[in-house]
């Protein structure tokens, strides 16, 4: 094999993993094998033998083929798309798999075998073209296709969420699907899985040749009659197969298809071919010996681990060495706002919209199920029902203004009209803190989980500007890193879902935002909130006008860059700290709302920062609305339901901007 | 719980049953709830419980006039309760789910569906006029809130402080204390123990195996019962031995792989409804299922849903499927 003459050497690594694997597989199987050796036992029944035979060893063949079908899928849809991020994790290949089956979890509970399958390679797909179609625009850019996919997986994950929390909120099964356990009791799943791959496998092999040339030039590879798209689709295709069927047999294994060939590429593998194979082995190995070494940690009577959810834990912070390879060569860089149509008075804009969010929230205050039906409550029946709606109307608008603050302070920072605090990870910052405070501290009440909510979305914010600062805040470093943070987030809600902690139940119900009963006191301190920081957003509008043109014009005009960057961030952090443990970290009002700003041409920063809040406090009052009206009497979580509208916004704006 | 929580909402009508001056019984809650802090061992811990709970039923408690009381609830081991004691709950979040999970006692059908328990609907809560609210550990952000309605108490079964059984009894007797059915409360634990008493005396005519009792999650997952749970309590009760023995976490489960099962060796296995459609099928093709003792000889049993996370009543819902089976 060529790969064995590269330098450092894909075969030298492979060799080096495989030596650890074995040595850690010894460590694991020496009991049961000394066992298995020595005398037939007296008992009828021995189970240690049984273990061994019927569950040990094809739990390790499934590692070593779910890590190499994954491995394989990730070097494939990275060739195909010359995009060093992309996986079946990031791409939302997983995600979709994960929702399709939680759906027929629900709606059709005996399906298996084959009927599994093709459900999983369903969601996969759907999931996956969906992230096509609106990146094509941007020719498939990386950054622009992760960001898709990144919003699809959450997407899907908010469905599958929510289906939990309403549908059944014992659903364990389900979550413990999506950790990706690769526990097995019998040979059929790994025959089964082989089988599968094996029809897969050639194929893959045969496109080898095909991609290189695609990959030297797509014009050259037109020239000597390799139909570039077809074949860019093929493998995508087979990368989909691959990753959709490992998802049916065993659950998510996240980040494995982005390690593995990330590490062979490193390594020095670089044709195509060799890339293909050596992922394939390092994903087997890679994924043997994490199985192997949660398997020897845990040990036996220690908390149920799955090692899907373990993979992403330990894989999300590789997205982020990652990115200085991305933002430096393929990636077309994501520019700041295409030129709209500036509106000659945005005052008026402005005001219209903040009219609109009175309205919604008078709307809202009258608008309800009453013992009649659906209706308007006046009189007496208003006067019941008003204090039961006054705080989370209030706490829904508040945190709406505050979300679509921070969204357009963190826009106008790093001049890119995708950021916000869901996308740029500051909302999974909070959350991650007001999730280690439960968890750790046990404590709930809800002035210590805004405390944790402000360490956390501060520390995540020191955390981009740290990456950031590097890279001069080049937009889609800023965009990555928060993609790893949400991942990482994801990944340790799964680890605790899959436990069964009937805390992990609260959790996804903060995730979903349920702002029903926010007590009256904390829909003040939001409403308060929003009340202080957007005037004080207001005396800074001079900087939020000017930073957008980059640091160094800004600087040249007078803006004070890193007080004014400390400044603005201290600011954002702080408004995504109040409106997080009321709507949680999934409703993209923060990306929403600064863009219909935007798309309605209100571009001066004062009008903007108004119109901004405005809007973020109409889109949550409407999802408030929407949320309990539409399953009474169940109240649907505002901020899912807000982020079911808001995810298609954000594929609508990532597929209608303009390719670079 | 402070007794600020007492606050009666200035709008609520006089047709309200008093729940004013509870002090007595405040303070002896207090003792009751120290019992409970106080205990380091488990050995303790049903000493400390039993002083607690003499403290309780020496204080003064509210005349019966439970017929009148509306009580809300957002959980089923305490509505469950509360059906026992004759007092049905009229309001009760996830009710939709009642049928699924707990089946018995069966809840009237007056009472009304609260929703996603932990974001109840308000609204409706309001409108049944409830005179308490009862709420646990795990709703308890919502506490404030509630209290615009009614007063708010909390009792929670699982919090790590007891044997859940051994929680579950004194949750029955404050429960009875609070809504002033106190004499019936201990009544029902009589005829608890009386009931396990009599199960533990047959099982031990009939020479029970260990049993191994489980909730299937999906074809390859399970959940095991052991202590402190309700189930594991529940066996210790009426002598049946349970065969897992390692400590689970505090709602008395642990999640693990179908093959860890193996190392329980000849315990005959409990299974309880729901079971995914398609565990047992894809598990009886692999050998490893297959030749378990219990599956072997057919020592199998699946029985009908009962709430492991419940109390009194799904305790003895339980008793009656380990003693007699899934006819029961």
């Amino acid at each position: 094999m060529s790969a064995l003459r590269q330098p450092i050497g894909p075969g030298a690594l492979s060799l080096g993993l495989l030596a650890a694997t074995l040595a850690t597989g010894v460590l694991v199987l020496l009991p049961a094998l000394r066992e298995a050796a020595g005398p037939l036992p007296v008992a009828a029944f021995d189970h240690d033998r049984m273990v061994l035979l019927h569950s040990t060893l094809p739990r390790l063949v499934m590692a070593l083929l779910c890590g190499a079908m994954l491995g394989l899928a990730g070097a494939l849809l990275q060739a195909a798309l010359g995009n060093p991020l992309a996986s079946p994790t990031t791409i939302g290949t997983d995600a979709g798999a994960r929702l399709a089956l939680a759906l027929a979890g629900l709606f059709a509970p005996a399906l298996y075998g084959w009927g599994r399958d093709l459900v999983a390679l369903a969601g996969a797909g759907a999931a996956t073209g969906l992230v096509f179609l609106l990146s094509r625009r941007q020719g498939f850019a990386a950054v622009s296709l992760v960001l898709a996919g990144l919003v699809v997986s959450l997407y899907a994950g908010a469905l599958a969420g929510l289906l939990t929390l309403v549908e059944d909120r014992y659903l364990a099964g389900l979550l413990i699907w999506g950790a990706g356990s690769l526990s097995q009791q019998s040979w059929e799943p790994a025959s089964g899985l082989a089988i599968r791959a094996a029809l897969l496998l050639p194929l893959a092999l045969l496109l080898a040749r095909p991609l290189q040339l695609v990959e030297l030039g797509e014009d050259a590879a037109r020239g000597l009659g390799v139909p570039a798209e077809r074949l860019r689709l093929l493998a995508i295709a087979l990368a989909v197969a691959l990753a959709a069927f490992v998802s049916a047999s065993v659950g998510v294994i996240g980040f494995v298809g982005l390690v593995a060939p990330a590490i062979a590429r490193a390594a020095g593998a670089t044709r195509v071919k060799n890339r293909l194979v050596w992922s394939a082995v390092l994903g087997g190995l890679i994924l043997l010996l994490t199985d192997l070494l949660v398997t020897l940690l845990a040990g036996p009577f220690a908390d149920f681990l799955p090692t899907g959810a373990v993979t992403a834990v330990l894989g999300s912070p590789i997205l982020l060495w990652l990115l200085p390879r991305v933002s430096r060569g393929s990636a077309p860089p994501i520019k700041p706002s295409d030129p709209e149509r500036a509106r000659r008075r945005p005052g008026r804009g402005a005001l219209v919209l903040a009219l609109l969010a009175l309205a919604a929230f008078a709307a809202a205050l009258l608008l309800g199920h009453a013992p009649g039906g659906w209706g308007l409550a006046t009189g007496a029946a208003l006067e019941a029902v008003l204090p039961f709606r006054w705080p989370r109307l209030l706490a829904s608008a508040g945190a709406g203004a505050l979300l679509g603050l921070a969204g357009l302070l963190l826009q106008r920072l790093t001049a890119n009209p995708m950021a916000s605090p869901e996308v740029v990870g500051v909302s999974a910052g909070a959350t991650f803190a007001m999730v280690l405070s439960v968890f750790l501290v046990g404590a709930a009440g809800a002035a210590s989980v805004t405390g944790a909510a402000l360490l956390g979305s501060l520390a995540a914010l020191l955390l981009v500007l740290v990456l950031a600062r590097r890279s001069g805040f080049a937009p889609e470093r800023v965009l990555l890193a928060g993609l790893a943070v949400n991942a990482l987030l994801d990944a340790v809600v799964v680890v605790l879902s899959a436990t069964g902690d009937p805390r992990a139940i609260q959790l996804l119900g903060w995730l979903a935002g349920f702002t029903a009963n926010v007590s009256p006191g904390s829909a003040l301190v939001v409403a308060a909130g929003a009340a202080v920081l957007v005037p004080l957003a207001l005396l800074l509008q001079r900087w939020l006008a000017l930073l957008p043109l980059g640091f160094p014009p800004a600087a040249a005009l007078g803006v004070p860059v890193p007080a004014a960057r400390a400044t603005l961030l201290a600011l954002s952090g702080l408004a995504v700290a109040l409106a997080t443990p009321v709507i949680g970290p999934l409703s993209f009002v923060g990306l929403m709302a600064p863009n219909i700003v935007r798309r309605l041409g209100i571009q001066a920063a004062g009008a903007a920062v108004l119109a901004s809040a405005a809007c973020g406090a109409l889109v949550l009052l409407v999802a408030d609305i929407a949320a309990n009206a539409l399953a009474h009497p169940l109240q649907l979580p505002t901020g899912l339901v807000a982020s079911l509208v808001g995810a298609p916004f954000l594929l609508w704006l990532l597929q209608s901007r303009k390719a670079a | 719980m402070k007794a600020h929580s007492f606050r009666r909402p200035a709008h609520r009508g006089a047709a309200a049953v008093s729940l004013d001056d509870p002090q007595g019984r405040l303070a002896s809650r207090q003792q009751f709830l120290e019992g409970f802090q106080s205990v380091g061992t488990r050995q303790a811990s049903r000493r400390a419980v039993l002083a607690g709970l003499a403290a309780l039923l020496a204080a003064p408690v509210l005349p019966a006039r439970a017929a009148s009381l509306r009580v809300a609830v957002l959980d089923y081991a305490l509505a469950e309760t509360l059906i026992a004691l004759g007092l049905p709950p009229v309001g009760l979040s996830n009710a939709r789910g009642w049928s699924r999970w707990v089946v018995e006692p069966v809840l009237p059908a007056g009472t009304v569906d609260l929703g996603i328990d932990l974001a109840v609907n308000r609204e409706v809560l309001a409108s049944l006029k409830p005179d308490l609210i009862l709420t646990t550990d795990y709703v308890a952000q919502q506490e404030e809130a509630l209290s615009v309605i009614a007063p708010v108490k909390r009792l929670t079964i699982y919090d790590g402080s007891a044997p859940a059984l051994d929680k579950a009894k004194a949750v029955t007797l404050a429960l009875g204390d609070m809504v002033g059915l106190a004499a019936e409360a201990s009544r029902f634990l009589a005829e608890t123990e009386a009931d396990f008493a009599g199960r533990k005396q047959r099982n031990a005519v009939a020479g029970r195996r260990p049993v191994l009792v489980l909730s299937f999650m999906d074809a390859r997952h399970v959940r095991v019962y052991g202590r402190p749970g309700l189930a594991a309590g529940v066996l210790d009760a009426i002598g049946i031995s349970n065969a897992w023995k390692p400590e689970t976490n505090l709602w008395g489960f642990e999640t693990v792989p179908v093959e860890r099962l193996a190392q329980a060796g000849e315990a005959d296995i409990l299974v309880l409804d729901p079971v995914p459609p398609d565990a047992l099928p894809t598990l009886q093709r692999g050998p490893l299922w297959r030749e378990l003792p219990a599956v072997k000889r057919g020592r199998l049993t699946v029985l009908p849903p009962a709430l492991m996370f419940g109390a009194l009543p799904s305790a003895r819902r339980f008793a009656r499927f380990a003693t007699e089976g899934a006819s029961a």
